[in-house]
C-alpha cells in the first residue's frame, strides 16, 4: 500500500478566507465606532433583508459564533459552566449555551467583552432558534427582536401560501427595522443582497460538486473553512466573489488531478457539525487513506441545489441565470424565499426519509465507501432523524460508523473512543492503517 | 366517580377496539394537541392521542437517538410493540422536535393508510400565523376527504366544532371548582378526566363530564387539601406520581399547565362564517406550547393568573428529560415565580418517575413551604 | 505453532496461549496503573500456565482498551475484531454477539462468513455492565457473585430506569426502604442492565443466533434477564472472560 498516490497542493485561497472571517467579526465589533449598525441573527436569517437599512451594517450570526468558541477550549469551558451555573440545562443547544456563556462572563474572542447588538434579526426552524434569543434578550434586560417562522414545511410540498406565510412576515419586519433603527429601507440594497446571496449559495454548491472527482480537490477539514463564509456572510459580495474565485480554483485542481489526501483510497462523508475540538479525527482518518470528501451538512447547510437534467445533483440556477429581473421589494422576498426552502438542510425536520434520499444521492454521486454519523448531543436539530438516515443508509448497502459527541461541548466527547470506533470500522472495511 | 373515566385511560385500547366494532367508523392516533380534532370529528373520525406505556422498553434505540425525551421514545414504544395496531391512521402538528420523531418512525415502521403532518404556524405571535394555518387546514381537510371518501360540509365542520366545544367547556367548568377552599376532586382525578377525553370519542365523554358535574358539588372529598399545588411543564400523563404527591405527602393539586392538562382544552373556538379560519383561530390562540411561545413570553402571564385564580401555594415544575422548549422557558418561569414569592420545586420525570428520590424531594418542598407559614 | 493474545480491558488483563488452534494456556490479572507492565505479567503467566517458554512464541496480538499499549504485541486487533473472531471459535454459527466488560458493553453482528457487518457500544451516560451490577451489590450489602443466584429467586418484577449508577443507586437505596426483597431487587438491577443491552443488540439487529462474551457472562442472573428480553437462547463459552484474548491469538495465528 503507496502512502502517496496524488498529487496534493495547499489551497492558495486558503488565507483569503481566513482573512475574510477574521474581518467580520472585527467589522461587528466596531461597527459602532464608524456610526454603523450591528445585528445578531441565526445562520439562516434572511441577512439579505438587514442589509437594505444600508452598507454600514454587520451580523454576528449566532452558530459560527458558538463554534469559534467552541475552537477554544479554556474559553468554551469558562462559557459552558457559566450557563450552567446561570440554571441551563446541559443537555441544550451547546452552540447556544456557548452564546450566552460568552455574555454571561464578557468575552469576545476577538478581544473586548460580548459586542451587544442592537437587534435580533432571527429565523425559526429548530425549537432552540427564536427561544435562542429570548434568553439573549433575558440576559441583556431587553433587546429589539424580529423573528421569523420558516418552518412552513418541506419544499417538494410548497405551495404560494406558504411562501406567502413568510414574507408577510418578512414585509412586517422592513416595518419593524425602520421603526427600530430610525433609518430608511433601501429596497436597491436589498435586492443587490438577494443576489448576492443566491450566488453565494449557488457557488458553494458548485464548489461542493467539484468533490465528485476522484481524487477530492477538498477534504471536509478544509471545507469547514470555506463554507463557513455563508454562514457568516452568505448576502455580501466579498462572499460571493470569494466563491466564485474559488470554484476556479477548485476546478483547476480538478482539472490537474490535485488531491486534498494523497493517499486517498477510501472515501466518506460525514453528517451533522463535527465535534469543533477535534478536527484531528479527520486527520486520523488519513491514516487509513480514507477521507471525507464532505456531508450533507457541508454541502447543504448553505449551499442550494437542484437535480440536473442528468438527474444527478448540483447548483441551483440562479434568477439571473435564467433571465429574471428582480425589480421590486415584494418580488425579490418571494424569489428569495423560494430559494431558502430549497436549502437541503432545511428538508429533515419534516421527514428523515427526505434526508435519507439525499444523503444516498451523495453516496452514489460522489462515490463514497462508507459513512461516519455523528450522534451530535450538541444540536437536536441536525441530529434529527439521524438513527433512521443510519438504517436507510445501512437498507442500502452502505457501511456506516457513528460516534456520540457534541459540536460545542468536549466534555461529552470520548476522544479514544472514537478513534476505537474508527479502527473497528476500518477493520470491518478491511482497511489497514497505511505503515 | 371517576371509574369510568380511570378505566376509559387504562384500557384505552379495549374502548378503541370496541368502538371501532360498535361505529365501524376509522381511527387515528395523533401525536400532539395542536392537531384539530374539529376535522377529524366533521368526518366521523375518531382523533386518538398516542401517550406512553411508562415501561421500560429496548425497541426505539435503532430510531430515536439517546439525547431525545423519554416521552417521545415511550411513545414510538406502543407502535413498535404494536399496542395501537388498530389505528387507520396517524397524524402530527408541528410543535417539538422530539415527539416529530415517534411520529416519522412510525410512519416508516408502521404504516397506516394515512400519515398527515400538519405544518402547524410556529409564529403564532403574527397574524399571519392565522391565514396561513387557514389555508394547511385546508389541505388538511381535502386529504381527510380523500382518505374516508366523503365531502366536509360546513354543517360538518359545525357538528366538530361543538363536540370538541363542549369538551373543553364541561372540562373547564369541572376545572373551576378546584377554586374552591376544599375542592371536590383531586388532581389525580382531574388528570384522569382529560387524558379520557383524548382516547375517547368526546360525545360520549361529554356525556360523562355533564353526569359528573351534576354531582361533583355536593361531593365532599374525606380528606384535608393540604398545600394547595400547581404542577406544569411537558407532557406528564404520570399518575403514580400525583398519586404519591396527594396520598402520601397530603398536598392537592389544584391546577396544572400541561398538555395533557389545561393547555388542552383551556380556550374554546371563537364563531366565525369562515370555518376553517374559526380553528385555525383557535390553535394560533390556545395556550401555547413553549416551541410557539415566542417573541414574547405569553405563558408566564398565564401562569400568574392560573396562580392567582386557583390560589395556588406552591408550583412543582416538571420536564421529561431533554426536552429542550420546556428547558428553554423554565429558567424564566422560576424567576418570575420567585419574583412574586411562590415556592417551587423542579423535577425531571423520565419513562418511570423514581417515586423514592422524589417523595424525598416533595416532603422536604412542602416542609419548607409549611416552615414559610410560620413566619 | 504456538501464539498468544492479550485482552487489556479496563478492569482485568486477560491472556490465551494457543497451540495449534487448541487452549493450552490462560492467565487473568487486574489491569494496574501501567496496562504494558500488567499484559507481561499476563503474558509470563499464561507461559507458565502452558509450559511454554517466550522463545517458542510465534506471535503475539493485544486487544482491548489498552492494546496500543502493549509493546511487545506484533499487531493490535480491535475488541471487535478479537471478540468475533473469539466468539465464532466456540459457536461457529454465532451471527450475534454481546460482549459485556465491566465498563463497556458491545453488540456486534457479523454476516454468515464471520464478518463484521455492524456493530454498537454504550454511550457515556448508559449504565455499564460489570461494574454496574458490582456497585448495585454493594448497595445491596450482596457479594458480586451473589447477585446471580439471588435475581433466580425473585418473585415480583420491579421497573427500574437504570440509565445512570447516580440514580440507580439512590433508586436502589428506596427500594430497600420500601422492603422490597433482596430478591427482587436483584432481578430489577438485571433487568435494567438488560434493558441498556438489549437497546444496543436491537440497533444492530437482531439475529437468532446469539453468543454472550466477557466476565458478566458469568453472572446467570443477568444472562436470563437478556434472554428475556431478546426472547431468544444465548449462548455462554465456559470461560466468558477468556474469549476476547482467545481471538486475539487466533488472529496472531493468522498473521504469522
Amino acid at each position: 500500500m503507496s502512502t502517496q498516490i496524488y498529487p496534493t497542493e495547499p489551497l492558495k485561497l486558503w488565507g483569503k478566507a481566513k482573512e475574510l472571517r477574521d474581518q467580520y467579526y472585527l467589522d461587528y465589533r466596531d461597527a459602532h465606532e464608524k456610526g454603523g449598525l450591528r445585528w445578531a441573527g441565526g445562520a439562516w436569517s434572511f441577512d439579505a433583508v438587514p442589509a437594505g437599512l444600508g452598507r454600514d451594517v454587520y451580523s454576528l450570526t449566532s452558530e459560527p459564533y458558538g463554534a469559534t468558541l467552541a475552537h477554544n477550549k479554556e474559553l468554551s469551558l469558562e462559557c459552558l459552566e457559566a450557563s450552567e451555573n446561570a440554571g441551563y440545562a446541559r443537555d441544550l443547544c451547546s452552540y447556544m449555551r456557548l452564546y450566552w456563556g460568552s455574555i454571561l462572563i464578557n468575552k469576545y474572542p476577538y478581544g473586548g467583552g460580548y459586542p451587544k447588538p442592537d437587534f435580533i434579526w432571527q429565523d425559526h426552524i429548530c425549537c432552540s432558534h427564536a427561544k435562542w434569543y429570548q434568553v439573549v434578550s433575558d440576559l441583556e434586560g431587553g433587546l429589539p427582536m424580529w423573528e421569523v417562522d420558516v418552518a412552513a414545511g418541506p419544499y417538494k410540498d410548497v405551495t404560494p401560501a406558504k411562501i406567502k406565510y413568510i414574507v408577510d412576515q418578512l414585509q412586517d419586519g422592513v416595518e419593524w427595522l425602520e421603526k427600530t433603527t430610525g433609518r430608511k429601507f433601501d429596497d436597491g440594497l436589498f435586492i443587490e443582497a438577494v443576489k448576492n446571496e443566491m450566488r453565494s449559495t449557488s457557488l458553494w454548491a458548485a464548489v461542493c460538486a467539484e468533490n465528485k472527482a476522484v481524487p477530492a480537490p477538498l477534504d471536509e477539514k478544509t471545507m469547514y473553512s470555506l463554507y463557513v463564509l455563508a454562514t457568516l456572510n452568505k448576502a455580501s459580495k466579498e462572499v460571493a466573489d470569494f466563491y466564485a474565485e474559488l470554484l476556479a480554483e477548485v476546478k483547476d485542481r480538478v482539472a490537474r488531478g490535485i488531491a486534498a489526501v494523497g493517499n486517498e483510497q477510501i472515501r466518506l462523508m460525514s453528517d451533522t457539525q463535527p465535534p469543533w475540538a477535534f478536527l484531528k479525527v479527520f486527520r486520523y482518518l488519513e491514516q487509513y487513506g480514507a477521507i471525507s470528501v464532505g456531508s450533507l451538512y457541508t454541502f447543504g447547510l448553505e449551499g442550494i441545489w437542484e437535480v440536473k437534467e442528468d438527474g444527478t445533483w448540483g447548483p441551483r440556477t440562479t434568477p439571473m441565470e435564467k433571465g429574471i429581473k428582480i425589480k421590486t421589494r415584494q418580488q425579490a422576498m418571494e424569489l428569495m424565499v423560494d430559494w431558502n426552502l430549497s436549502k437541503p438542510e432545511w428538508q429533515h425536520f419534516y421527514h428523515p426519509q427526505l434526508k435519507t434520499d439525499m444523503m444516498l444521492r451523495i453516496a452514489n454521486e460522489w462515490k463514497l465507501n462508507g459513512i461516519m454519523l455523528h450522534y451530535n448531543r450538541g444540536c437536536e436539530g441536525l441530529s434529527l432523524g439521524i438513527a433512521e438516515n443510519r438504517l436507510g443508509l445501512l437498507k442500502a448497502g452502505f457501511p456506516v460508523m457513528t460516534f456520540e459527541g457534541n459540536m460545542g461541548d468536549e466534555r461529552e466527547f470520548d476522544e479514544n473512543m472514537t478513534l476505537a470506533r474508527v479502527d473497528a470500522f476500518m477493520e470491518s472495511m478491511g482497511i489497514k492503517k497505511v505503515k | 366517580m371517576f371509574t369510568q373515566f380511570k378505566e376509559w385511560y387504562e384500557k384505552r385500547h379495549d374502548y378503541a377496539m370496541e368502538w371501532k366494532e360498535k361505529t365501524g367508523g376509522k381511527i387515528i392516533g395523533y401525536f400532539c394537541t395542536y392537531v384539530p380534532e374539529e376535522i377529524l370529528y366533521a368526518a366521523d373520525v375518531l382523533p386518538v392521542r398516542v401517550l406512553g406505556g411508562h415501561e421500560p422498553q429496548d425497541v426505539t434505540e435503532p430510531h430515536i437517538f439517546g439525547m431525545y425525551c423519554p416521552f417521545s421514545r415511550d411513545v414510538l414504544a406502543q407502535g413498535l410493540k404494536n399496542k395501537f395496531f388498530y389505528l387507520d391512521g396517524i397524524t402530527i402538528a408541528q410543535s417539538c422536535l422530539h415527539i416529530r420523531q415517534a411520529y416519522t418512525s412510525w410512519d416508516l415502521h408502521r404504516p397506516t393508510e394515512f400519515s398527515y403532518y400538519l405544518p402547524m404556524p410556529h409564529n403564532v405571535q403574527s397574524d399571519h400565523s392565522r391565514t396561513f394555518l387557514r389555508s394547511e387546514l385546508q389541505q388538511f381537510q381535502e386529504a381527510v376527504e380523500k382518505w374516508t371518501g366523503k365531502k366536509i360540509t360546513d354543517v360538518d365542520l359545525d357538528r366538530g366544532i361543538d363536540i370538541v366545544n363542549t369538551n373543553r367547556r364541561l372540562l373547564k367548568q369541572i376545572f373551576e371548582l378546584r377554586r374552591q377552599e376544599n375542592p371536590p376532586l383531586t388532581g389525580q382525578e382531574a388528570m384522569y378526566l382529560v387524558l379520557s377525553s383524548q382516547m375517547t370519542d368526546k360525545r360520549e365523554h361529554n356525556k360523562a363530564l355533564l353526569e359528573l358535574l351534576e354531582q361533583l358539588p355536593q361531593r365532599k372529598l374525606n380528606r384535608p387539601t393540604g398545600e394547595r399545588l400547581m404542577i406544569l411543564g411537558s407532557e406528564n400523563d404520570d399518575i403514580p406520581f400525583t398519586e404519591m404527591v396527594e396520598q402520601v405527602c397530603e398536598a392537592t393539586f389544584v391546577i396544572d399547565d400541561h398538555c395533557t392538562g389545561t393547555r388542552y382544552f383551556w380556550n374554546e373556538s371563537v364563531k366565525d362564517e369562515d370555518r376553517l379560519l374559526e380553528i385555525a383561530n383557535r390553535y394560533v390562540d390556545r395556550v401555547p406550547c413553549p416551541t410557539k411561545d415566542w417573541p414574547q413570553r405569553k405563558r408566564l402571564e398565564h401562569i400568574q393568573n392560573l396562580i392567582k385564580d386557583y390560589d395556588v401555594q406552591g408550583v412543582i415544575v416538571i420536564q421529561q428529560k431533554f426536552c429542550d422548549p420546556h428547558e428553554l422557558d423554565i429558567p424564566a418561569i422560576q424567576k418570575s415565580l420567585k419574583e412574586r414569592g411562590i415556592p417551587t420545586l423542579f423535577l425531571e420525570f423520565d419513562v418511570t418517575a423514581p417515586l423514592g428520590p422524589f417523595r424525598i424531594r416533595v416532603e422536604a418542598f412542602l416542609e419548607m413551604m409549611r416552615q414559610e407559614d410560620l413566619f | 505453532m504456538i501464539t498468544v493474545g492479550i485482552d487489556s480491558g479496563n478492569r482485568n488483563t486477560k491472556a490465551v496461549v494457543l497451540k495449534d488452534g487448541q487452549v493450552v494456556g490462560k492467565a487473568l490479572i487486574l489491569t494496574g496503573f501501567d496496562a504494558n507492565e500488567s499484559a507481561g505479567q499476563a503474558y509470563e503467566l499464561a507461559l507458565k500456565a502452558a509450559q511454554v517458554s517466550p522463545e517458542e512464541v510465534v506471535a503475539v496480538v493485544s486487544t482491548g482498551v489498552g492494546r496500543n499499549e502493549v509493546k511487545f504485541a506484533q499487531e493490535i486487533i480491535t475488541e471487535i475484531g478479537s471478540a468475533a473472531k473469539g466468539a465464532r471459535y466456540f459457536v461457529p454459527t454465532v451471527n450475534t454477539i454481546i460482549d459485556l466488560g465491566a465498563e463497556e458493553g458491545r453488540a456486534i453482528k457479523l454476516t454468515a462468513d464471520g464478518k463484521i457487518a455492524d456493530f454498537a457500544s454504550n454511550e457515556k451516560c448508559a449504565a455499564g455492565a460489570g461494574s454496574f451490577v458490582e456497585s448495585m451489590a454493594r448497595a445491596l450489602q450482596t457479594a458480586p457473585e451473589e447477585m446471580g443466584p439471588l435475581s433466580m429467586k425473585y418473585t415480583k418484577e420491579v421497573p427500574m430506569n437504570a440509565q445512570c449508577v447516580v440514580f440507580a443507586e439512590s433508586e436502589v437505596v428506596s427500594l430497600i426502604h420500601q422492603k422490597t426483597p433482596k430478591e427482587d431487587i436483584a432481578r430489577a438491577v438485571h433487568d435494567g442492565v438488560s434493558n441498556r443491552v438489549s437497546s444496543m443488540v436491537r440497533r444492530v439487529g437482531l439475529l437468532d443466533d446469539l453468543a454472550l462474551i466477557g466476565g458478566p457472562g458469568r453472572n446467570r442472573g443477568l444472562v436470563q434477564s437478556l434472554k428475556d428480553d431478546l426472547q431468544k437462547e444465548i449462548k455462554v463459552p465456559e470461560d466468558p472472560d477468556y474469549v476476547s484474548a482467545l481471538g486475539a491469538a487466533l488472529y496472531a495465528m493468522e498473521i504469522a
